[in-house]
């Protein structure tokens, strides 16, 4: 169901929320927005987060053997591109990862529309930043706050003024005619096994693994033991130890398993789940210490090498 | 783990060891009570019960033989707060045996630059690298060692920007050079020189800058006539072409930067290395400004700081050297006398335990039986030791070996400062809970202190760096306040209020910087029928030092998780090897057993091995010629033969 709320009723649905989960907001720390605990509506942050925040639902270090009760989380003030990729991880690992599952279910997660596209993102690539799928998806405009809530959370709101009408469709075509999409579609088809970019880009990387641990759609995890526990870690698929068997990795090549992912963003992921998996956040690209753009991968002139 | 996007450092940018390396501070194998072993055992104590023996114990040695028969090791990797008490409590109780691990990767910068400029430190900015017309990077792996300045200078050049690197090793950085100068191990001075030959050959020196800032150019040109391309390819195995090209890139497109690490400095001239490319620098007047300077890349995140905290045998804070009147300063500082005798180096500290004439080693944070050249002296020194007390967070070798075991935090889980590779004075926080009984590095050096020494106790770390402050004029300005989040660059005081991006912009701090005329001397370790190989040793890109950290973080373990040998593919060919094949190196000071991984990015004749196995340790191949000028021992050129 769609509402409008004023600022003082955006702080009494916090307070409700707030009785129910433990609420983190999207805050400022010397200069970087993170996530922390908020106590109140007004405390979250607009800007983006300096990251994306897979660790609500995914540590970056986890103890696997046991399987703890989580705690209700709600956290507010994460930008529809990070939320998406929950969404498209949810295809992958959701029911099928216990660890992710339970937090992902009892995690609220209230997304911030952004009011203009920001510098580098290309979400309208992929759709843009209202999503279909939400818990709260939330829109300022002035001092009124339209927001959007599933079914799962609507008690929280009932008792405000609801929204009928196309506001949300209109802002998104709006949105979307101001951040001119990238030409994703049948990037599957396009795309260049033999290409010269991998080559290139392979020449720069150094193997930090940025782009997937930036990235809000990447899941994949190192298993490992350590004294009496077994822990899951972020991995990343640049790394030649990364799913090596016993006769080390098949992608021996750096070139190649920069391609793998792509691959696996624009091709494999579109095959198997029929979408991509990718939101447009443009993390990758701001934290590549070297600069390479998945931009570049989408727009690049294959048949012209 | 995010990076911190304000950092001028970084910019928010990590490495591999930054993304998956901290995961060892949470593995259960963290060392969590005192340990004092009793025959042969080692037995759970308590902090007080830890405290009052290892303290009474080097209260005895030191009644009994003097102050000079204890010697304590600091690290680099703790706090310029930590590196200030261990320093402060030797000398307190009467000795300058004092030393750590950049004994044995700067200590030829310190010397090198100090004794050329002024100032044993990176002249610039990480961020005026930027503006750098020029890279010229020599004996530095730069993409796997210091990755992110790494990313800066690949960046640069596919932008265009020169960038010459000499390394025997095709290193990324390499691969993507405009020239890659490929030389022997151990020629540097040769290389350099014919380099400043050809700079003077074709007049291409800035003879403004010399003739201002300089002194002693007569000379140099007089030993530099010598270095002719021509001759010195027959040392280097440089086409003379190829090094008048990089020579006249690294003259003509202003500004210069000159990066260079391990490659320069472990060799036993690896101080006239430094000061061939202070000449360097020097001779084209690539000092003083943005995107010009000299980079000495610090293994470490405190190498500079525990260096400037006077963690070293010949140095007081600051760089005072121990035999000089400067000494008073301290004197007055901590009420006491204080000793002026140049203490013992690392290497030289395993020997005097040998002779017997030092009876305790106090380690914080080292593991000499990885790191250390000779291991075989390191051994048998520490078995004629009276104490060996060892302050770590794991159960290194080295731990394993001692009398008395003290838990520490890590850098996550402790207060304090570090001094990067560009001078920036930053600042850590607690961010986690330590394990057990484990205390920070400062606390248990503050409690034996106290007890042995005499030392003043501190209730915080903060009033150990107010004390530095004072101790340091450098440091003076710097404030718990000014310096978080993103850190100040010394010198800060009065003069330099926000601190200092570009030293010696003027003038140097000892008025004229001087040229020095270096003749090229060959290495110590030369090939014969026997030892047919050249070894040199290093770390790679996912491990850190001794491994106690990284080989703890599972991700970085999973990437290298076995010791091993880089040997050209032609070579490997010739003696009949494939990869992952047991092999025994074998070099005139003893022998290791490793596993072979073929490669071309190492010319024939040269084989690489990292140092970061306990279960192969390089270090025992490696013999102990030093530096005479800064002690270091020779880690780069080994003479080995490979025996299948």
């Amino acid at each position: 169901m769609n509402y409008i709320l004023s600022k003082s009723e955006m702080e009494s649905a916090f307070v409700a929320i707030s009785s129910d989960f433990q609420v983190y907001g999207a805050v400022e720390r010397d200069g970087d927005v993170i996530f922390d605990r908020v106590a109140g509506f007004d405390q979250v942050s607009e800007e983006r987060s300096r990251y994306a925040p897979k660790e609500f639902l995914m540590k970056r270090n986890e103890n696997v053997l046991i399987l703890n009760v989580e705690s209700k989380k709600a956290v507010f003030g994460i930008k529809s591109c990070d939320l998406k990729g929950f969404y498209l991880m949810d295809k992958q690992i959701f029911g099928k990862d216990p660890f992710y599952t339970q937090k992902r279910e009892k995690t609220l997660f209230a997304n911030f529309v952004c009011s203009e596209p920001c510098s580098g993102g290309f979400c309208s690539s992929f759709g843009g930043p209202v999503l279909d799928q939400y818990d709260l998806q939330i829109l300022r405009e002035g001092e009124k706050f339209h927001v959007m809530v599933s079914e799962k959370y609507d008690r929280y709101f009932r008792e405000f003024k609801k929204e009928t009408g196309t506001f949300y469709v209109d802002f998104s075509n709006r949105f979307n005619s101001k951040l001119e999409p990238l030409p994703v579609e049948g990037i599957e088809k396009r795309i260049k096994w033999n290409s010269e970019l991998w080559k290139e880009y392979a020449s720069a990387c150094i193997s930090c693994g940025a782009c997937n641990f930036e990235c809000p759609t990447c899941y994949c995890f190192d298993l490992y033991d350590d004294g009496n526990e077994r822990k899951k870690e972020w991995d990343s698929c640049i790394l030649s130890g990364f799913t090596s068997s016993s006769a080390g990795n098949i992608r021996k090549g750096l070139d190649e398993r920069l391609r793998q992912r792509f691959y696996h963003k624009f091709v494999y992921f579109k095959k198997s789940k029929d979408t991509y998996l990718c939101t447009g956040c443009n993390r990758c690209v701001e934290d590549c210490p070297v600069g390479i753009d998945i931009k570049e991968v989408i727009t690049y002139d294959y048949n012209g090498e | 783990m995010i990076g911190y996007s304000k950092s001028p450092v970084n910019e928010g940018k990590l490495c591999l060891k930054g993304y998956s390396g901290l995961s060892y501070n949470f593995s259960k194998e963290r060392l969590k009570y005192p340990l004092i072993k009793r025959n042969g055992e080692f037995v759970r104590v308590s902090w007080e019960a830890a405290l009052t023996e290892t303290s009474n114990r080097l209260k005895k040695i030191i009644r009994e033989y003097g102050p000079d028969s204890v010697a304590f090791q600091s690290s680099a990797k703790c706090t310029n707060e930590e590196n200030y008490l261990m320093q402060k409590i030797a000398r307190m109780i009467g000795t300058n045996n004092i030393d750590h691990c950049a004994r044995s990767c700067h200590s030829p910068t310190a010397m090198g630059l100090i004794t050329t400029l002024g100032a044993g430190a990176a002249t610039g900015s990480i961020n005026s690298l930027d503006d750098s017309k020029t890279y010229f990077v020599i004996g530095s792996n730069t993409t796997e060692q210091h990755p992110i300045i790494g990313t800066k200078i690949i960046k640069g050049s596919k932008k265009g920007k020169n960038l010459i690197v000499a390394d025997p090793r095709k290193t990324q950085l390499a691969e993507v050079a405009s020239i890659h100068l490929q030389f022997n191990p151990g020629t540097d001075v040769a290389l350099l020189n014919s380099i400043m030959h050809v700079i003077l050959e074709g007049n291409l020196e800035d003879t403004k800058f010399i003739e201002e800032r300089t002194e002693g150019f007569r000379a140099l040109r007089q030993e530099l006539a010598k270095y002719s391309p021509e001759i010195v390819e027959g040392i280097t195995g440089i086409e003379p072409g190829k090094l008048r090209e990089a020579a006249k890139i690294i003259a003509k497109e202003k500004p210069t930067s000159i990066l260079y690490a391990m490659g320069i400095t472990q060799h036993v001239h690896g101080t006239e290395n430094v000061m061939s490319i202070s000449n360097l620098a020097l001779l084209t007047g690539n000092l003083g400004i943005r995107g010009s300077g000299i980079f000495p890349l610090r293994g470490q995140n405190n190498v500079q700081g525990s260096s400037d905290m006077g963690a070293l045998s010949e140095w007081y804070p600051g760089y005072i050297p121990v035999n000089s009147d400067s000494v008073k300063r301290f004197e007055i500082l901590w009420k006491r006398s204080l000793p002026t005798k140049t203490g013992l180096t690392l290497s030289e500290m395993f020997d005097a335990a040998v002779d017997g004439s030092l009876k305790a080693i106090y380690i914080m944070g080292e593991n000499p039986l990885v790191t250390e050249a000779a291991i075989s002296d390191v051994e048998k020194g520490i078995e004629n030791l009276e104490l060996l007390i060892v302050q770590d967070i794991f159960m290194t070798l080295t731990a394993g070996v001692a009398d008395v075991v003290l838990p520490a935090t890590t850098s996550l889980e402790k207060e304090g400062t570090f001094t990067n590779t560009e001078r920036r004075i930053q600042k850590v926080n607690v961010i986690y809970d330590s394990p057990g009984e484990a205390m920070p590095d400062w606390w248990i050096l503050n409690e034996i202190g106290k007890r042995v020494g005499g030392l003043e106790s501190y209730d915080t770390p903060r009033s150990i760096f107010e004390e530095i402050r004072k101790a340091i004029p450098n440091y003076s300005g710097a404030t718990y306040e000014n310096i978080y989040p993103i850190g100040k660059q010394w010198p800060i005081n009065e003069e330099n209020p926000d601190g200092t991006e570009i030293l010696h912009t003027k003038s140097f701090p000892i008025g004229k910087g001087k040229l020095i005329p270096i003749p090229y001397k060959p290495p110590v370790e030369v090939t014969d029928a026997k030892y047919d190989f050249i070894m040199t040793t290093g770390r790679n890109y996912f491990h850190f030092h001794s491994g106690t950290m990284s080989r703890r973080a599972d991700v970085l373990e999973r990437e290298s998780p076995e010791p091993y040998v880089e040997i050209n593919t032609e070579d490997a060919k010739r003696i009949g090897v494939r990869d992952s094949q047991k092999i025994t190196i074998e070099s005139r000071h003893g022998s290791i057993e490793t596993n072979v991984r073929t490669t071309d990015k190492i010319p024939a004749g040269i084989v690489f091995v990292p140092f970061h196995f306990d279960e192969s340790r390089v270090n025992r191949l490696v013999g102990k010629t030093l530096d005479p000028l800064s002690k270091i021992p020779e880690f780069k050129v080994v003479a080995v033969r490979l025996v299948v």
